[in-house]
């Protein structure tokens, strides 16, 4: 009788223990063990610990990119302050990222807006998260 | 039959094993449901610190911690607040430039009414908070309007704070009007989400994380926590609204903080004071 049950919980517990990683999953274990630029193996293929943001702050470091990724992130950061879920830093980075480019520092500009893009990204996706899962932390 | 048997039984609780609670309802319009929620509320906090009595929460913190208790005590001898009281009741006994005042504006002529904010306004399919209208009364009458954070609007809530002491907050949520549940359930959606580049939300560490130490403070307990607004804060060395509380908090999840009397944090206080119905009105209040 013990031993029955002992297997029946064991086959349908399982799957919970061989659940799939995520790719998500995957990404942010690796992100957080090993920074950018990491390659790692997922489901058979290789991927880079790369936020997109980053690699859209690799170009050249001309005022034309400069300009064009702050737009970029001044329209993300305008979506998610429509959403009410802005973060309190951004603005001050934008700002710090066009000041950048007024000084012809392009390089740091690059950098700086690939950072608010981030927040706002993120931001977004909190905002979705919160939609979903906001009442998990009501006492009942 | 027997082995068919074992096998269904092992499984019955291998899948109850993987059950986990979650409550279904209270997070939509169809459901939401305001006297369970702050029923449920009371209940959290019973068994959270079962030594305090739930009339105490008024007290905030102190109703939770004994040492910080014993500080605020000594605090009270000599209120800090005392002084914006008594500018408040000059500043609202002072008449506006064309003859009228405060008092005019207010169900009994201002006085002992506190406990009745917010409300909602059918009329104007909105909650109204106390500072809302203690500025629209100045530009009823010809008045600026003030900052809404601190000085002179504190002052003067500080004071019709005062001569509400002791009775007893009954907000309520009319039936016949769905915005006004709407509002509630955007109040109460607010003070559970997460937010900013903390992730925090209100309940993290106002339900969850209550006394629990966030580096040297120790957050309050959501219940009660509107009942003594407007606060003399030391670490603003002045009184300040409820409103300006909300936006420090907000601040501190690293959100971009919402402006004080915008619509989300009245709905916020209007929710929040739901959750304090049957505690007293204790303002102004001295906290840390």
């Amino acid at each position: 009788m013990k031993k029955g049950l002992v297997i029946a919980a064991a086959l349908a517990l399982a799957p919970t223990f061989v659940a799939a990683e995520s790719f998500q999953e995957a990404f942010e274990m690796n992100r957080a063990m090993y920074g950018n630029d990491h390659v790692f193996d997922w489901n058979g293929g290789k991927y880079h610990t790369n936020h997109e943001e980053e690699l859209e702050a690799r170009v050249q470091a001309t005022k034309t990119n400069a300009e064009d990724l702050l737009a970029k992130a001044n329209a993300k950061n305008k979506e998610v302050a429509e959403l009410g879920f802005e973060w309190k830093l951004t603005g001050g980075i934008l700002k710090d990222a066009q000041a950048a480019i007024d000084e012809g520092d392009y390089q740091k500009a690059l950098d700086l807006a690939a950072q608010a893009k981030y927040h706002a990204r993120i931001g977004i996706d909190q905002y979705h998260y919160a939609q979903k899962n906001w009442h998990l932390s009501v006492p009942q | 039959m027997k082995i068919i048997k074992t096998f269904a039984l092992g499984l019955t609780v291998a899948a109850a094993s993987q059950m986990t609670f979650a409550a279904d309802s209270g997070f939509d319009l169809k459901t939401v449901d305001p006297e369970a929620d702050r029923i449920a509320l009371q209940n959290y906090f019973k068994a959270r610190f079962p030594e305090s009595e739930i009339s105490d929460y008024v007290n905030g913190i102190y109703a939770v911690d004994a040492g910080s208790r014993e500080q605020w005590e000594e605090l009270e001898e000599f209120p800090p607040y005392e002084f914006d009281v008594e500018k408040g009741e000059e500043l609202f006994n002072t008449p506006f430039a064309n003859g009228k005042g405060y008092a005019d504006c207010f169900e009994n002529g201002g006085i002992g009414i506190r406990h009745k904010f917010p409300y909602w306004s059918k009329e104007e399919g909105t909650v109204k908070t106390l500072e809302q209208e203690i500025n629209e009364c100045r530009e009823d009458n010809g008045e600026k309007p003030l900052k809404w954070g601190k000085g002179e609007i504190a002052q003067v809530s500080a004071y019709m704070a005062w001569t509400s002491r002791d009775k007893v907050f009954d907000v309520q949520i009319p039936a016949d009007d769905k915005r006004a549940l709407a509002a509630y359930l955007d109040g109460k959606k607010f003070f559970y989400a997460k937010r900013g580049q903390l992730n925090l939300s209100c309940a993290n560490c106002h339900v969850q994380g209550t006394n629990i130490r966030i580096r040297a403070d120790l957050p309050s307990p959501q219940l009660g926590h509107v009942s003594h607004f407007p606060v003399f804060r030391s670490k603003w060395g002045a009184l300040g609204t409820l409103h300006r509380r909300y936006s420090g908090c907000h601040k501190d999840s690293r959100s971009k903080p919402l402006k004080p009397q915008t619509e989300t944090f009245r709905n916020l206080e209007y929710f929040q004071t739901y959750m304090s119905n049957g505690l007293i009105a204790n303002g102004p209040g001295a906290r840390k």
